[in-house]
């Protein structure tokens, strides 16, 4: 379960040009959740987001994650929270564009040096999953926007999270590219995953598989 | 006063710690007064942020000082050719009233500041950070001390005159010398001897019966017994001369600078030792501390002990 509890996130506080991008939110999602977090741009749905990865620390208030109060871990356990219990999947995909499909999935893992035998199980049941088995030795600026987005899919599925955040997924993609994302996000659902995707795509809000959509606005929940 | 390149070098960099060890110390007030790790607010979070950047600080000190404080027993040595009368780093410690103190309180600080360090990782290693209140309140005393030590560094380098005489390591560190070192170093060489190889053997004892604070005790008067027994007794067979004792003169190249070996193996071990209790009064494991500990102390013993065992299996004679 992840839980904020009253917070608050400020860019440059105490300074004259403070920003304040989440104000006062309470927010809780439950296991196996799909929640989109709705709202227009510099509304705070990607500081939220972000609060929730452990990408940031709140200015005030906590973020909570399965009773693991994510906002106060020190550095080094932050990225082993992200490491082991997050996958990101981004607008813009920050794939690596020198470097293969296959590349740029394993690169979650190299923190933690797998064996080649274990690497290359996941990387098979994610480049299956994903159908982009025929594309593992391409390089990722030779693919498609909807391939690229497989092999973001891919690359933070790789460690097998509890939790997938979504920044603004479908950004840069067609409807019919769009429509298939909303496929494999039901598989993932259909697999117990927690989600939380903030978007300002309209395909999102009236799905049956979305179990919540909240609105944020001016850094609030509204 | 003695403006050295070397000095020069020293008195700047000592001012670059004074300016940053102080950022530290503001850092460290008041993570001291308003640290509480459960705590979610504004101001907790803040202190948070500033409590890496005070350890990074305090860090980046310590991976100065340590190779410094070699270059500071270089520059010891490099200087004494300045000083009339001086033939090594000893007669520039003996140059003003401040030299010997500075030695030791450069030392303490060392010591300080690698117990400093051990908090820190032990900090670090848990998600609650358990001694962060207690890491900079330690800094806050050691800043105290480090201070002390480059003001003292800056008084005992303008206060050398070098037009005034001053003694050879050979008056310094003999029995015949009316100072307190005197009187330390006329101690009866059998007892001295059995009190260096009985410390040692009650060191490995600890060891294997795992008892952390004897243990540690046992390092602290080690360092003591160790100096002594080096400048009284083991620092002859490594000059071959009975009459030679001088703690400097072996970390030059005609002695193949085995000094700093000495010296390092030395402290390490003693070092991790000490270290064995404290870690063991925070109630965390001293596994690792006790074997570095061990085996670096060995290693210093079976070097010192070889100097004299290999001059009498060449000459067939003691000093």
């Amino acid at each position: 379960m992840i839980t904020l509890k009253n917070i608050t996130k400020k860019y440059e506080p105490n300074k004259n040009n403070t920003v304040t991008a989440v104000d006062n939110i309470n927010l809780e999602i439950e296991e196996g959740e799909l929640v989109v977090l709705k709202g227009v741009s510099g509304s705070g749905k990607s500081t939220i987001l972000s609060l929730i990865a452990s990408l940031t620390k709140p200015t005030v208030g906590e973020v909570i994650v399965n009773s693991k109060r994510v906002s106060k871990l020190p550095d080094n356990f932050a990225s082993d929270y992200r490491q082991e219990d997050v996958g990101f999947i981004f607008q813009r995909y920050n794939l690596i564009p020198t470097l293969s499909v296959r590349d740029n999935i394993l690169l979650p893992l190299v923190p933690t040096n797998p064996d080649e035998v274990e690497a290359r199980s996941k990387l098979d049941r994610v480049v299956e999953q994903f159908d982009i088995v025929d594309k593992k030795d391409t390089m990722v600026r030779n693919l498609s926007g909807g391939e690229q987005q497989r092999v973001a899919i891919a690359r933070a599925l790789i460690n097998d999270p509890k939790i997938i955040i979504a920044d603004e997924p479908t950004a840069n993609l067609d409807e019919n590219l769009s429509l298939d994302f909303i496929e494999i996000l039901r598989g993932l659902k259909e697999s117990g995953k927690t989600m939380v995707v903030a978007t300002h795509d309209p395909l999102f809000f009236d799905l049956d598989m979305v179990d919540r959509v909240v609105e944020v606005r001016g850094g609030r929940i509204v | 006063m003695i403006l050295a390149p070397e000095v020069l070098a020293i008195l700047i960099l000592n001012s670059i710690f004074l300016l940053f060890s102080l950022v530290a110390f503001v850092l460290s007030i008041r993570i001291f007064l308003g640290w509480d790790m459960d705590a979610t607010t504004q101001k907790q979070y803040g202190l948070e942020k500033q409590s890496y950047l005070g350890a990074t600080i305090i860090k980046y000190i310590f991976a100065i000082k340590l190779p410094l404080f070699l270059f500071f027993i270089f520059t010891l040595d490099k200087i004494s050719t300045l000083l009339t009368g001086a033939m090594c780093g000893a007669g520039v410690v003996d140059a003003t009233d401040y030299g010997a103190y500075l030695l030791i309180l450069k030392l303490l600080n060392l010591y300080l500041f690698g117990f400093w360090l051990t908090l820190h990782y032990l900090d670090i290693k848990s998600p609650t950070l358990p001694y962060t209140k207690l890491k900079f309140e330690f800094f806050m005393v050691a800043f105290l001390f480090l201070v002390a030590e480059i003001v003292l560094e800056g008084v005992m380098f303008a206060s050398i005159d070098i037009d005034k005489m001053v003694s050879c390591c050979g008056t310094l560190y003999s029995g015949s010398s009316t100072s307190v070192l005197g009187g330390i170093f006329s101690i009866d060489t059998t007892v001295l001897l059995i009190l260096f190889y009985g410390n040692f053997i009650f060191m490995v004892l600890f060891y294997f019966f795992k008892q952390s604070h004897l243990f540690a005790i046992a390092n602290l008067s080690f360092i003591l017994i160790s100096l002594i027994s080096l400048i009284q007794f083991f620092g002859t067979y490594i000059y071959q001369l009975p009459t030679h004792h001088c703690p400097f003169c072996f970390l030059q190249s005609d002695y193949y600078y085995v000094g700093y070996l000495l010296y390092g193996l030395l402290f390490v071990g003693t070092f991790y030792g000490i270290r064995v209790g404290v870690v063991k009064m925070l109630g965390e494991d001293a596994k690792r501390g006790f074997s570095l500990s061990v085996w670096f102390n060995l290693a210093y013993v079976i070097l010192v002990t070889g100097y004299v065992a290999v001059y009498f299996i060449r000459n067939g004679v003691w000093l």
